[in-house]
């Protein structure tokens, strides 16, 4: 598989044109792992399951999740960062991605080990949770274990969570702005509670002066900040260097 | 100083035709606590009662001073009056869809009664109380969701995202009721009293879809929508519009409303050279600086829009219910400057 097989990729969904395609960077010399890497950036949810048991047979699942499933999803990100695609193909390639790693989690007799846990929710009063699915599946795709509280979820709620699993960080999603009120109240029980932790806020509801105004908040942009600001956190980061970096 | 009323300043915007000055209007939900408390009406009231509807709209003219009112305040009424199960808000809330009532593959019939189900006639009756108590002062506007977003509200969000990609042919059928729909409701209107349709196509952003999906799933019924009203009509769309703000332009629209974070020097540049004069509307936004900022932010903002070549202000989007009048009438002070 060489890097020109994927303009056939590109000319398929018509992308070319949409705006600057701009070359897709990752590859591998082994056949099935570009194979794999291919349908995950293609979002070929039909064709990923038989393609990862075929290279199970031969192969570590540990390689398959790293140099396939996640590079794939990798460049997915790239492309997603670059304009050239657009949010229905990162959910695919998500779905791809995640089905894949099922398959090989299943295999290995055991999850994959996780570079660190984050839980995520959308804030009390609002059922509108597509940003946070997006975050969670970005958080996947960097091996992070997502605790996935969902859509309007009560304050109390996120704060038992934070205690119970101990997260890198926390993040709240809000598109109304009748409900991110929410979120200075969850800051201000992390506070009584004594837990320092990043609150990670995003959604169109909010805005990086109402975020930066309560105590851990930090604003996010866009959902890919999401993976680079975790990575962050895991290599040290207070809440107060995430928000002086970030905001 | 003003020389016009502010209908006639609305519609020579519409018109292309010189104004007095920028006319001020809120093509999305405008409705604020501050109003609620003023006017003795509030949520959840105003959400089912004709004349609380109406008195809580007609703050737009009677507090703010703008040029124009409109209804509804949320994007509910299309989707209820298919079946989706709504969840309210309370006094400070806005209803929103909790329950989707199809799968995709689902067959979905139109609805005979549609125009009696849900909050419909309600808000039917609001565009009349409005047209008979404000309508010689002040444009009447009625708000529809778009084709593609009615029909997105039907499903599970990212169930109808994928399928946009994967299988767009799938959708069309649902696109199509959503057109119907949301033409009958604006034709409903007009008979009402409504001078002027804002069609919110929230869902045909470029936050959630491709231009090419856009071309393909959402341009198309806006066109037909449009031109099935003889009224002008204000399609707002949310988030970064720039690579298809030329094919909205050229659904015949009257106007196109946007966000802040649109490059609108560049877009009339692009109108210049396709002959195109549809006015732009926003410069204000509704987070940033009409919910978190002060009126001097506002005054800024708009007078940036004035130079940018905007020919409308208006919030970028629906107004957060907590921004603070003075915010709201700092946007009609700087066009009055």
């Amino acid at each position: 598989m060489t890097l020109a097989s994927y303009a056939n990729i590109l000319t398929r969904y018509d992308l070319i044109g949409a705006s600057e395609v701009k070359e897709i960077k990752a590859t591998s010399k082994d056949t099935v792992i570009q194979e794999i890497m291919q349908c995950v950036i293609e979002g070929d949810t039909d064709t990923i399951g038989g393609l990862v048991e075929k290279a199970l047979l031969k192969m570590d699942p540990l390689k398959v999740i790293d140099e396939g499933l996640i590079k794939g999803m990798g460049e997915v990100s790239r492309l997603w960062a670059d304009g050239t695609y657009y949010l229905p193909q990162v959910i695919i390639a998500s779905d791809a991605m995640l089905e894949g790693i099922d398959l090989c989690e299943a295999k290995l007799g055991k999850k994959m080990e996780k570079k660190g846990v984050v839980v995520t929710h959308t804030a009390e009063g609002d059922i509108h949770d597509l940003g946070q699915k997006i975050v969670n599946a970005l958080f996947r795709a960097n091996g992070y274990e997502v605790i996935d509280l969902g859509k309007d979820v009560p304050v109390d709620d996120v704060v038992a969570a934070v205690k119970k699993y101990k997260p890198l960080m926390v993040t709240g999603t809000a598109l109304m702005t009748t409900t991110m009120t929410a979120f200075e109240k969850i800051s201000n029980q992390l506070s009584h509670a004594g837990i320092d932790i990043p609150f990670v806020c995003g959604g169109g509801a909010v805005s990086n002066e109402y975020v930066t105004a309560y105590k851990f908040g930090v604003y996010g942009k866009d959902a890919q900040q999401a993976p680079k600001m975790i990575s962050d956190v895991a290599n040290g980061f207070s809440w107060q260097e995430l928000r002086e970096k970030y905001n | 100083m003003n020389t016009m009323t502010s209908r006639e300043r609305v519609m020579s915007s519409l018109n292309h035709q010189p104004v007095d000055r920028l006319p001020v209007i809120s093509v999305c939900q405008h409705a604020t606590y501050d109003q609620m408390e003023q006017l003795n009406s509030s949520w959840p009231e105003a959400f089912h009662d004709a004349s609380l509807m109406a008195k809580l709209a007609s703050g737009a003219h009677s507090i703010l001073g703008f040029d124009a009112v409109r209804v509804p305040f949320c994007q509910t009424h299309e989707a209820e009056a298919f079946g989706a199960v709504l969840k309210y808000g309370g006094k400070t809330g806005l209803p929103s869809v909790n329950i989707h009532p199809y799968h995709i593959g689902d067959n979905v019939d139109f609805p005979n009664d549609f125009l009696s189900r849900g909050r419909i006639p309600a808000l039917l009756e609001a565009i009349r109380i409005l047209k008979r108590d404000y309508g010689d002062k002040v444009i009447v506007m009625g708000g529809v969701i778009g084709p593609f977003s009615i029909a997105s509200l039907l499903f599970e969000v990212t169930d109808f995202l994928k399928a946009t990609f994967k299988k767009p042919n799938d959708l069309i059928p649902y696109i199509e009721l959503g057109e119907r729909a949301g033409t009958m409701l604006a034709k409903a209107m007009i008979e009402a009293g409504a001078d002027v349709i804002c069609v919110e196509d929230m869902m045909a952003s470029m936050d959630m879809i491709s231009p090419k999906i856009y071309r393909n799933l959402a341009w198309e019924y806006e066109k037909k929508q449009v031109e099935a009203l003889n009224v002008p009509v204000i399609i707002h769309i949310c988030g970064k519009v720039d690579p298809i703000i030329v094919d909205i332009a050229k659904t015949g629209c009257g106007a196109i409303s946007v966000e802040s974070n649109v490059n609108v020097p560049e877009a009339l540049d692009k109108f210049k050279l396709e002959g195109i004069k549809t006015p732009i509307a926003g410069g204000v936004d509704p987070v940033k600086t009409l919910f978190t900022g002060q009126p001097e932010d506002v005054k800024g903002e708009a007078r940036e829009a004035i130079s940018k070549g905007y020919s409308i202000i208006s919030p970028g989007c629906a107004v957060p219910p907590a921004t603070i009048t003075a915010n709201l009438i700092a946007m009609v002070d700087t066009v009055n400057e």
